[in-house]
């Protein structure tokens, strides 16, 4: 199918009619549903997410909590060693869990392709230094999309111009909860939101922070 | 008619510690065992026996008799292994041998003595032979097993045979131990009177079953070919393993695939018959203009599909630089283990484990097993004693996990990071960690664990504190209580 054969069929298609998007070979197979996370705020499997601040481990930790299956989580020896089961069991049963030691960040992105290309995982959490790049982002990006995965890649570092499907801003609030910050997003708009959370058993609460946020 | 040779092996726990050059041989040393209550000698080097020492003898009094006594204790598995090769380089005599545990052979040579020129010259050379290979082996030849193995044993010359049809005679001057009895009834017959196999040969068999059993009578008739008591050769271990010798060399990628696929075609045929999966697999290659190359994958769960096999060997393969090309091949499988059929289930439970199962393997495969974990609870109070972390190969189901009774941290920093404390107090008020200046809005606190004093390395007592800071990061800071300049640090990160 040729490009403007393409845009004539989205033209012509029902808007938001998942099948003929799918008919269309616009949206990947996988990929059509999201992990909502709360009522206002879902996020795309099989595609690769980006997160940074310094809650960030909690961000993953809910989509993890939300998503059904294994959690791999990728990352440094010492990243890896640091986490505590623990308290990770308000948030998703810890036996959910399979860790892998990388020893750099070739090792890291390596674990994290074939993760998210592996259809066993539901969540693929890999942890980096500095944000992927074009180039290493697109390959997550792929794998992700042929396993159905959600990658999510908590960045300690900065962010690189990258393929994420959205790029996330996490710090914790000091009167208690957290604040979101959507900085990139490929399909939506950015938002800000404040986030609070009741326990294992209920979803997080978002609260709107600017006028301009939407999901 | 049929002829049994039996071979055996007098010194083979000895001489299995000369062949590997033990130094120790050359003197007074012996192999020692442990029965009746005691560590009793039960082979020795010729100083020992010079020495004065017999097998049987305990070992405290062999210490006494001579006292730069050296031993060594049996290793029954590894003598069991040699016997076993033994077993699989003797079938260059006879195709029918069978294992005669713990230190002989028995071979049925019908119609093959021909071949060595006739039966003294066969066991000529199989004595040369064993020779060759450091054995001392003594050898007896008849129409039965039992007595081929009573004259191995009990007559005086290395090679002792009995012609064909006078097996009777031939035993008749040996004592009653030569038939292999239990201890206790061979003391009962002793006791009777009865010394050598010929005395036994004029009582009935009823009287002599009534006197001592059925087990007598039995042994007395297979060595005296009554009953039949044939050679039944054991079946060799079963290899899976497969070759593939080429005319050619190759080294294309694409080819060389085909070939693993193929030979691992055949070796898991072979395994899923048995209804077996192999956990290793080994990969032989032999490249033209070098040495072999080894190369080993492993799998989370026993496997045999081709594919699995195919595709966790790609990755070696791909690194494996072919310059002139590979002509020789052979993948074997190791750790064999039995395969469970499972029914594929509509909710596909199964399928996600076997895509775990997979997964596992590839990350293992390049990382090491030992780097791919998975969480499994612990019974501690101590907060970096509450889980341990397992490998996920060894634990294919991902252990259960119980809830912990208090609320921690989801970092747990262990050994704690120090902080530089800027504005002091219990806890500090202001402290520097990370390189970033932290306030203190609100605390919670002490939360004070005891170590584990009923252990070597418990840990001491210490104070935690659950701290909210301005900055937004909820800390648990830890300090030891009962110290005049306290030091604090950050012991972990709540969400």
């Amino acid at each position: 199918m040729t490009l403007p054969e393409q845009i004539e069929q989205k033209k012509n298609m029902s808007p938001g009619s998942p099948l003929s998007a799918l008919k269309a070979g616009l949206a990947p197979g996988p990929a059509c549903g999201g992990i909502q996370l709360a009522s206002c705020l879902t996020l795309a499997r099989g595609r690769v997410h980006e997160i940074m601040g310094d809650s960030a481990d909690v961000f993953a930790l809910m989509v993890a909590g939300v998503a059904d299956g294994p959690v791999y989580w990728i990352g440094s020896w010492r990243e890896i060693e640091s986490l505590s089961p623990t308290g990770i069991e308000d948030f998703l049963d810890p036996s959910r869990f399979v860790l892998t030691c990388c020893l750099n960040r070739g090792e890291t992105l390596w674990a994290a392709e074939q993760a998210l290309r592996a259809r066993s995982a539901a969540c693929v959490i890999a942890q980096l230094q500095d944000g992927p790049d074009l180039r290493e982002s697109r390959r997550l990006q792929i794998a992700a999309e042929e396993g159905g995965a959600v990658g999510l890649t908590l960045l300690r570092g900065r962010a690189g111009n990258s393929a994420a499907e959205t790029r996330w801003q996490c710090m914790a609030r000091p009167e208690g909860g957290w604040e979101w910050i959507c900085t990139k997003h490929k399909r939506g708009m950015p938002g800000a939101w404040r986030v609070s959370w009741r326990g294992k058993h209920h979803a997080p609460d978002l609260v709107p922070l600017a006028a301009t946020a939407s999901a | 008619m049929r002829r049994i040779l039996s071979l055996w092996l007098p010194r083979l726990p000895l001489e299995r510690r000369i062949r590997l050059g033990d130094a120790r041989t050359e003197g007074a040393f012996a192999i020692v065992a442990e029965s009746r209550n005691a560590w009793r000698l039960t082979h020795l080097s010729e100083a020992a026996g010079k020495a004065g020492l017999v097998p049987g003898l305990s070992l405290t009094d062999a210490r006494a008799i001579c006292p730069s006594l050296l031993t060594e204790p049996a290793d029954p598995s590894r003598e069991g292994a040699l016997l076993r090769a033994l077993w699989r380089w003797s079938d260059q005599f006879a195709p029918r041998v069978a294992l005669a545990p713990p230190d002989g052979l028995v071979l049925d040579i019908s119609g093959c003595a021909h071949l060595f020129g006739g039966e003294r010259a066969m066991a000529e050379t199989l004595l040369q032979r064993a020779g060759d290979l450091r054995f001392t082996a003594r050898i007896g030849i008849a129409d039965t097993k039992g007595a081929a193995s009573a004259l191995a044993r009990f007559e005086a010359a290395p090679v002792a045979i009995a012609k064909p049809g006078e097996t009777a005679r031939a035993l008749e001057p040996l004592p009653v131990a030569a038939l292999g009895l239990d201890p206790a009834l061979l003391n009962d017959i002793r006791r009777a009177g009865f010394q050598t196999i010929g005395q036994l040969y004029g009582i009935r068999s009823a009287e002599l079953a009534r006197r001592f059993g059925l087990a007598l009578t039995h042994y007395l008739d297979r060595a005296l070919e009554r009953v039949p008591d044939p050679v039944v050769p054991a079946s060799a271990d079963p290899v899976y393993a497969a070759r593939a010798t080429l005319p050619d060399p190759i080294g294309l990628q694409a080819d060389l695939e085909e070939v693993i696929l193929r030979l691992a075609g055949a070796v898991c045929q072979r395994l899923g018959t048995a209804g077996c999966g192999a956990r290793r697999y080994h990969l032989l290659v032999r490249p033209v203009d070098r040495p072999d190359e080894v190369m080993t994958v492993g799998f989370a769960r026993p496997n045999a599909t081709p594919g699995a096999v195919l595709q966790q060997f790609r990755r070696p393969l791909d690194k494996l630089k072919l310059a002139f090309g590979a002509d020789f091949f052979r993948l074997s499988a190791e750790s064999i283990e039995p395969l469970h059929p499972r029914q594929a289930g509509f909710s596909g439970a199964a399928r996600r484990e076997d895509d775990r199962a997979d997964l596992v393997s590839t990350l293992g495969n390049r990382l090491g097993f030992d780097r791919v974990r998975v969480y499994a609870p612990e019974d501690s109070h101590l907060p970096e004693r509450e889980y341990v972390t397992l490998d996920a190969m060894a634990r294919p189901d991902a252990p259960a996990w119980q809830a912990s009774p208090r609320a921690r941290p989801i970092r747990l920093y262990h050994p704690p990071e120090p902080l530089r404390v800027e504005t002091p107090g219990r806890p500090p008020l202001a402290f520097e960690w990370r390189r970033q200046l932290y306030e203190i809005a609100r605390s919670t606190g002490p939360e004070r664990l005891a170590g584990e004093w009923w252990q070597a390395t418990g840990g001491a007592m210490r104070d935690y504190w659950r701290v909210e800071t301005r900055n937004g990061p909820r800390l648990w800071l830890v300090t030891r209580p009962g110290l005049a300049e306290p030091a604090w640090y950050v012991a972990g990160q709540f969400p």
